[in-house]
């Protein structure tokens, strides 16, 4: 081995307390970083995969015109046709139709406009969350008639509850009139305030009759099996289609909060850069101080006839040993944070419950995501950032000449 | 001499002018009557649908009236009352009486091209607007009818023109507060009852683009004037009295 190296190594274990909080002081900004990743880029996954779950689930065929202009002119015609193409496609999961129309519900008291959907109860049940979101009754089945499941919100604006009669009147997909009253089969509550106080839902086979709606469809909803490939298949759905409809992805169609995540990222790593810096700047006092307090000692080296790019080499060497064995520790630690509150979410309790409404979520609790690829990043941006913190102190040192290094106080 | 004439000149354009208002007033009057008993038949036309609904209706004067569908089957006894500027339907399969409130009064009227507000306030062409001749031939006014300024109406303007020969109206143009048409209705078929003259086909046509396609057609089948309709016939209790 080179004997500048043995030199760096020795003075790495001569000076244990130096090496040491050297070592600390990486670990900790290494350990953080990594967590911290892991922590922002968790919640975000977490928001995106709930907003999406809960009700518009991941891929939704829908009429070109049916999102700037939700009119009876712009629905599904043939919904069967669509239909009968899904069944057929490996990737998917689960699919099912939908109709959505806005009505005013009436109770003995209130009336109170709302938007009421047919949904096959059963298929439902896979495609989003309303069936886990039961909060009293009863969940609808296939074969019930005028029974509604109704948002706890909406319920409440009515004053109505499980058993209770309200009647609406609204018109059908053939512009008819329609009214009709319904029975208060269940009440359930997503949490998504919003979706709560305007959404009811009915057996669709009961709904037709009553919207004249058969074969008529304002959405087909689609659960891909691997719903990473979302986007993928939707393209390829769309191919299938008639050309006046078409098929998007979650990506698509939720692209303003797609984008309110990714701009909340962008402060996110704002944060996390102001971090950066200060971890620079303290790695790089620190090491300022250190290779300071060893002026005398490179002096000597100096005197004794080693070369400035020997003492470079050396003290270089020193710093990428140290730097290397944080990262990897500090790596660890970071790593098996992310990956224990992958598997065991934090809490953060009742009193967020309204922030995290706010982002469309049912919970509370928030996992890390414990990505390998992340962490490996983070670990080689403090890496990097350890080296280059100790890159000025060396070429300053090493520009003193030997007398006045060694005079050097 | 020069002075007479002039005179003579300023008269008959005064009077005239006054003319103009006193000639919607008619038109009102020819279209309304004292009591209007009209039985008829509604096509509501889509790009995909086509409906057919009849329907009674008892009217007094311009302020009240009262409206039953006997058909389709899904419809039969829903009742609308007009009482004023108020708006109230009964529904026989909810068993309810609904109070339109003045936020749903643009709204379609049985999924038709006819707005609840034309029920309502269609009749009160004169209170409402500013009228002015703008041209006239041997057989039509052309009437241009301008909201007054404290009126709360939904057009910017309606263009009419008006038969000479019955004082009716042949067609409306409706448009909105940027002065673009909105729908036009037109009036056909002028048959005699009795001794007034009515016409008995109208016809709606949207034209908005997101209404292309669409068309309500409007045929009087049976029309008795100036009889004295039942004062029952305008009370809210008639709402459900009649509904059957």
């Amino acid at each position: 081995m080179n004997p500048i190296y043995q030199i760096a190594l020795k003075n790495i274990t001569y000076n244990k307390k130096r090496s040491i909080v050297t070592v600390l002081l990486g670990i900790a900004s290494t350990a953080l970083l990594v967590f911290m990743s892991a922590l922002t880029d968790g919640s975000h996954d977490k928001m995106l995969k709930n907003a999406v779950e809960v009700y518009p689930s991941y891929i939704q065929i829908t009429h070109k015109k049916f999102r700037d202009n939700p009119s009876f002119e712009h629905l599904i015609f043939d919904k069967k046709k669509v239909l009968d193409k899904l069944q057929t496609n490996r990737q998917i999961d689960t699919f099912s139709s939908r109709f959505e129309t806005s009505v005013l519900f009436a109770s003995k008291d209130k009336s109170v406009g709302a938007v009421v959907t047919g949904i096959n109860p059963q298929k439902e049940k896979n495609l989003s969350k309303l069936y886990k979101s039961l909060l009293k009754g009863e969940y609808l089945n296939n074969n019930d008639t005028n029974s509604l499941y109704i948002g706890n919100e909406l319920a409440y604006r009515l004053k109505i509850d499980i058993g209770d009669e309200v009647s609406f009147i609204g018109s059908g997909a053939d512009y008819s009139f329609c009214a009709d009253t319904f029975k208060v089969k269940g009440i359930f509550q997503t949490g998504l305030y919003d979706f709560d106080a305007n959404s009811a839902f009915l057996n669709s086979s009961y709904f037709d009759e009553i919207f004249v709606s058969s074969n008529l469809a304002t959405s087909i909803v689609v659960l891909p099996k691997n719903t990473k490939n979302s986007l993928k298949l939707s393209n390829e759905i769309d191919k299938l289609l008639p050309t006046e409809l078409e098929s998007k992805s979650w990506e698509q169609f939720m692209s303003s909060l797609l984008k309110a995540m990714e701009l909340d990222s962008v402060f996110g790593y704002l944060t996390l850069s102001i971090f950066f810096i200060v971890i620079a700047f303290v790695i790089l006092i620190y090491t300022l101080l250190v290779v300071y307090a060893r002026i005398k000692e490179i002096g000597v080296l100096k005197a004794i006839g080693t070369s400035k790019a020997q003492i470079k080499q050396m003290l270089l060497f020193e710093s990428v040993v140290l730097a290397t064995i944080s990262a990897i520790i500090g790596g660890l630690i970071g790593a098996y944070l992310a990956y224990y509150f992958n598997i065991n979410p934090i809490d953060y309790g009742a009193q967020f419950e309204d922030q995290f409404k706010q982002y469309g979520m049912m919970a509370t609790t928030l996992p890390t995501d414990f990505n390998l690829v992340t962490i490996l990043r983070d670990i080689i941006i403090i890496f990097v950032l350890n080296i280059l913190a100790t890159l000025y102190p060396i070429l300053k040192v090493n520009s003193y000449k030997p007398v006045e290094a060694i005079n050097h106080v | 001499m020069i002075k007479i004439i002039t005179i003579i000149i300023l008269l008959s354009i005064s009077s005239f002018a006054m003319d103009v208002q006193e000639l919607i007033k008619k038109i009102e009057n020819n279209l309304n009557g004292k009591t209007l008993y009209i039985k008829m038949t509604m096509i509501v036309q889509t790009k995909r649908t086509k409906r057919t609904m009849v329907m009674e209706s008892w009217g007094e004067g311009t302020k009240k009236s009262f409206i039953k569908i006997l058909y389709p089957k899904k419809d039969k006894g829903i009742t609308f009352l007009k009482l004023d500027n108020n708006m109230w339907q009964y529904v026989p399969r909810i068993e309810k009486v609904i109070k339109i409130p003045a936020s749903m009064m643009l709204q379609s009227w049985m999924g038709s091209d006819f707005s609840n507000d034309d029920l309502v306030k269609e009749s009160s062409l004169s209170d409402d607007y500013d009228c002015k001749l703008k041209s006239e031939d041997e057989k039509l006014y052309k009437l241009e009818l301008i909201p007054k300024e404290d009126s709360a109406v939904v057009w910017g303007k309606i263009e009419m023109s008006v038969s000479k020969k019955y004082l009716i109206p042949m067609s409306a143009k409706y448009f909105d507060e940027d002065d673009i048409l909105v729908r036009v209705l037109e009036y056909k078929d002028i048959k005699k009852f009795k001794d007034r003259f009515y016409p008995t086909y109208w016809e709606m046509t949207p034209k908005l683009e997101e209404k292309a396609g669409h068309k309500t057609i409007l045929i009087v089948e049976e029309l008795v004037f100036d009889e004295e309709i039942k004062s029952s016939y305008f009370t809210k209790r008639a709402l459900k009295r009649y509904s059957k």
